[in-house]
């Protein structure tokens, strides 16, 4: 049986977002999906559901949804945290909101993105096999748009086995959860102002007085940010090479240099292809933290090797499946 | 029949850059050209064809391709190499040593109806006063061409072609257009191309083709890729709504 919210406000953009669209790259239809995948995948592990099941990604606080049915959820990110019955929700753990439940998202001054995982994934139709949103050209998520006022989101029928044991146990007339969470800060750097990256195929074509200012000085995200990428704002870069870049594969994460110098971190919703050079790649672990940021934030970049970068996706990923698997062992029934 | 016309440069080692931990680059030359286009697209199926385990996708473009893979599925696959840069370089280059023959990618021949001027063709007359033609005469260039589909990109189903003839080169708006409705085709510099979505743009508008340039309900939803030839055909407004209604 499927689970039901509605939303009563839906704060500043609230999308259905899933871990991107990427057979269709080569038809210029953008990656998409969650901006932070981290936190995605973490309240979706929290529930018992798999990584690639839709969540709604909220930007920033100041929205709220009502449970119409008994609902197994959970958040994380740090755009907002979520309150009910004016008691502070823990995050990165499963909650289960008897029918009838109001549930807010207040101000949290860490971040910007917020995800909220439900047993079975948000149901939406599956266009080009992804469930995510993309504005622009209004397909994906829920009727190809941001969430309103008294939309009426429902989750999937099927879930998985751990989902239905965590639910057995929680199951109540009144807010229950575990007593485990999910430690989603000892995933992430201490320092999360510091973003490292991969110095890009073009690097040569900026001096090196730039490539050292790349690496030294300090960059604020602009407010032309959003889904698409970061306007950086800080000292712009010289290049030395003048010659055209002819448009090239891009993806989420590269940082462009435009024509006046000034950097540009590519997002989830970013072209597929672009004619400007590229200085450096975020490193994809540190993609989450990017993915946190609001215009003022200062960040400041530093190397690593391709090499370094992919050992720590891998590292990554093997502390994600070892999540996984801790929880489904708590509830296996032998 | 195939007729062999040489090898993907066997002994030469591709141009492979590290784009992000999930996806590299293959850059196969320096220019914007037909026969380079082939040779991307002939290499583009030559790997869809015969994928490593954890290929998810490839993007061409004018001079490279890009493959997007899983890293996970890479480094659990049996290719040589310690990191997945070296491993998918390894497939590659192996895709690379293939014997190529000629026409593995026969080119999809699309034939564009465009009603030119009026409503749907607000700058056809400044495309006609700027290379000193008359509307007609840039109808008649514009139909007469051949173009080529170079790569998809920008926005979904935007396809850059080349073969634009130069009698019909015209500047980019220097203010942008807030809003141009699907199926607008225009002009920049020496660049044709349609408005697959309704997105702001600067190019100068000479007509609109009642086609869905995209449509995510079909199963290839941009209607060119990479590789095809392109003509387009003058329709009157009559045509125009036949087709719009189907």
């Amino acid at each position: 049986m499927s689970m039901k919210i509605s939303i009563i406000k839906p704060g500043l953009l609230s999308t259905i977002q899933d871990i991107g669209r990427y057979r269709y790259l080569s038809q210029a239809v953008p990656v998409s999906g969650v901006m932070d995948e981290l936190a995605h995948r973490l309240a979706n592990k929290a529930v018992g559901n798999d990584d690639h099941h839709a969540t709604i990604e909220f930007t920033y606080a100041d929205a709220s949804f009502k449970a119409e049915t008994p609902i197994l959820v959970s958040y994380s990110g740090d755009g907002a945290c979520m309150v009910y019955n004016n008691e502070l929700m823990p995050a990165e753990k499963p909650l289960f909101f008897p029918a009838g439940s109001v549930i807010k998202l207040i101000s949290n001054t860490i971040g910007t993105r917020t995800y909220l995982a439900i047993a079975g994934g948000w149901d939406v139709p599956d266009i080009m096999e992804s469930k995510s949103t993309y504005l622009t050209a209004a397909f994906g998520g829920f009727k190809g748009r941001a969430l309103q006022k008294a939309d009426v989101l429902t989750s999937g029928t099927v879930i998985n086995e751990v989902s239905k044991w965590i639910l057995e146990q929680l199951i109540d007339r009144s807010l229950t959860y575990p007593n485990w969470r999910i430690s989603r800060e000892s995933l992430l750097p201490e320092q999360r102002q510091a973003i490292r990256v991969v110095l890009a195929n073009e690097i040569s074509w900026f001096d090196a007085t730039s490539i050292i200012s790349f690496l030294t000085n300090s960059y604020t995200i602009d407010r032309r940010s959003n889904r698409m990428g970061y306007h950086l704002s800080g000292k712009p870069l010289v290049r030395k090479v003048k010659k055209e870049l002819l448009s090239t594969a891009v993806a989420p994460g590269i940082i462009q240099v435009t024509g006046s110098g000034d950097l540009v971190i590519l997002m989830a919703d970013c072209q597929t292809t672009g004619g400007y050079p590229r200085i450096a790649h975020v490193a994809a672990v540190d993609l989450p933290l990017c993915a946190q940021l609001k215009p003022g934030d200062t960040i400041h970049f530093s190397e690593i090797s391709r090499d370094e970068a992919e050992e720590l996706y891998l590292e990554r990923e093997r502390d994600l499946s070892l999540i996984t698997m801790a929880i489904s062992l708590k509830y296996i029934k032998t | 029949m195939t007729e062999q016309v040489g090898y993907f440069e066997a002994d030469i080692p591709l141009k492979i850059y590290g784009l992000s931990e999930k996806s590299v680059t293959i850059t196969f030359g320096t220019a914007i050209d037909n026969d380079l286009l082939s040779l991307i697209t002939d290499f583009n199926q030559l790997l869809l064809q015969n994928p490593f385990s954890g290929l998810i996708t490839t993007v061409p473009a004018y001079t490279t391709l890009t493959v997007f893979f899983d890293p996970l599925s890479v480094m659990l696959s049996d290719l040589p190499g310690e990191a997945c840069f070296e491993k998918v370089s390894a497939h590659l280059n192996k895709i690379a040593q293939t014997k190529r023959e000629k026409s593995r990618v026969v080119a999809d021949k699309r034939v564009i109806p465009v009603c030119y001027g009026s409503d749907f063709g607000q700058d056809l007359l400044t495309v006609a006063r700027t290379n000193n033609l008359t509307e007609t005469e840039v109808i008649d260039i514009h139909t007469a061409g051949q173009y080529i589909v170079f790569m998809i990109g920008f926005v979904p189903g935007f396809a850059y072609m080349g073969g634009m003839d130069i009698r019909l080169s015209t500047p980019r708006k220097e203010v942008p257009n807030a809003k141009i409705p699907a199926g607008s085709v225009g002009i920049a510099g020496n660049q044709t191309g349609i408005y697959p979505l309704e997105t702001p743009g600067g190019w100068q508008i000479v007509g609109k083709t009642p086609l869905k340039m995209f449509d995510v309900n079909r199963s290839q939803p941009s209607l060119l890729k990479g590789g095809d030839l392109v003509t387009f055909k003058a329709i009157g407004i009559n045509e125009f709504n036949t087709y719009a209604e189907i």
